[in-house]
């Protein structure tokens, strides 16, 4: 049981982006389409996925005062593997776009914090379920942000005109405000579904330490959790 | 093992990360040595692509047959032996982003080659294979992008699917061969239209494919002799 448990909670509950809102600068800067988002998903899931079998492997070894070094040395290891295989086999658009945002994956916060937080801690098996779902979560985040940029800006979806006379591109979307605004409201989103989920099962919703809007009066949506 | 995730001396520590780092290396070695060739192949595969694009049928392989020139490559096409047109790429570090490298097909007698007329347009054999310009903006006078549409892919898919789609800027410099005058886009004075909002990139573009039309113009004798070499 505990084993999904692991997995459904990086897709929803604990989503690394739109939750614990890890990794921005990839989320950011890589969704200008789905395409994109999906790829750098992609990347980032096996890179942890290798990542939490060695780590957890290895756990009980480590010496504690070098452990994060030690993790630093496994993570680029891993994003070094995965460079070299995209260049080597992946289309070369793909390619071309994701080429600078590969590197970054080693300070993605996402992958040191599983590591951290989570496969030092636990067994094989459960890393591995961990790093699937958070990978997935990931993905589909960051696929989700990066087809909602990419329709709003064209009118398209995975580069396929959906909107046949949309010629202009509206590039504030593809633009740094659109991911910022985009992201904002898919976080207002998720707090506003979560907080109904709450009142209909008659619990009051918490948000996610610090990640609650009660201190901003710009709108209501936060007062009533009060 | 307690021992060694508690300890607190340093030698240990470091021979431990040294170990770690050895591991590392090992492995990233043999990725290294697995993904060599195929990313080799990778980039020769990007190369003969865009020179079947701007050049016309070829019987030789223009890859193997080239020679440099005041930091133009040049790629000879021939056909039943003889040098029939003439690829040149070159690169220039005034994008807005650093470094443009674009590859032009052209004629024996220096002009661009032209690849097709759609619908009355002339297609010029100007391919931009390396940007890093700002998407949307300075993208759009490097790319040759044919849009897919949710009609589109429903279609037929081969339907004129041979042809690159068309560009604004780079179509052109059709059939324009490169004088003593080096060519500009309006803004400058000169007689090319520019993408408005992204006036460096067209400029840039502008004189990359200038650059590489007029080091063919100037060095033609040398490099059709070099190209029409026989070589194995």
């Amino acid at each position: 049981m505990s084993l999904i448990k692991d997995f459904t909670r990086g897709i929803w509950k604990e989503n690394p982006v739109l939750v614990m809102l890890l990794g921005m600068c990839p989320t950011l800067a890589v969704t200008t389409n789905a395409e994109n988002g999906l790829s750098m998903g992609v990347a980032t899931t096996f890179v942890l996925l290798g990542c939490n079998i060695v780590i957890s492997l290895v756990r009980n070894i480590v010496p504690k005062k070098i452990r994060i070094p030690v993790y630093i040395v496994v993570i680029a290891t891993f994003v070094t593997v995965v460079e070299l295989l995209m260049s080597a086999y992946a289309p070369p658009a793909i390619n071309k776009s994701l080429g600078i945002f590969i590197p970054l994956i080693v300070v993605n916060c996402i992958v040191l914090g599983r590591a951290e937080a989570f496969a030092s801690k636990t067994g094989v098996f459960r890393s591995i379920m961990d790093a699937l779902g958070m990978g997935l979560g990931f993905s589909l985040a960051l696929a989700a942000l990066g087809g909602t940029r990419e329709f709003l800006a064209t009118g398209s979806l995975f580069q396929i005109k959906i909107i046949i006379p949309w010629t202009v591109d509206f590039m504030l979307w593809t633009g740094a405000p659109g991911a910022f605004i985009i992201l904002g409201c898919f976080l207002a989103g998720m707090n506003k579904l979560n907080m109904r989920k709450a009142v209909k099962s008659g619990k009051v919703y918490i948000p996610p330490q610090g990640l609650g809007c009660s201190h901003c009066r710009l709108c209501d949506i936060g007062v009533n959790e009060e | 093992m307690k021992k060694l995730k508690e300890t607190e001396n340093i030698f240990v520590l470091g021979i431990f990360l040294g170990v770690c780092a050895a591991i590392a290396a090992l492995v990233l070695a043999y990725f290294a040595d697995l993904t060599r060739e195929p990313i080799k192949k990778m980039k020769m595969q990007a190369v003969n692509n865009a020179l079947k694009e701007v050049l016309p049928a070829f019987d030789n392989s223009p890859g193997n047959n080239t020679f440099k020139k005041d930091g133009v490559t040049f790629y000879g096409a021939r056909k039943d032996g003889k040098l029939i047109a003439v690829a040149a790429s070159g690169d220039t570090m005034k994008g807005y982003s650093g470094k443009i490298v674009a590859m032009a097909g052209l004629k024996l007698d220096g002009k661009i080659r032209t690849i097709a007329l759609v619908d009355g347009k002339k297609l010029s054999a100007v391919l931009i294979t390396e940007q890093k310009e700002t998407p949307g903006l300075g993208t759009v006078v490097c790319e040759r992008k044919r849009q897919k549409t949710i009609v589109s892919i429903f279609e037929e898919p081969g339907k004129d699917a041979a042809l690159p789609a068309g560009n604004k800027i780079l179509d052109q410099f059709a059939d324009k061969s490169a004088g003593k005058t080096p060519w500009q886009v309006t803004k400058a004075g000169g007689k090319f239209d520019y993408m408005t909002g992204a006036t460096i990139s067209s400029k840039a573009v502008t004189g990359v494919v200038y650059k590489i039309a007029r080091t063919f113009v100037v060095n033609r004798q040398e490099i059709i002799k070099e190209l029409s070499k026989a070589k194995k």
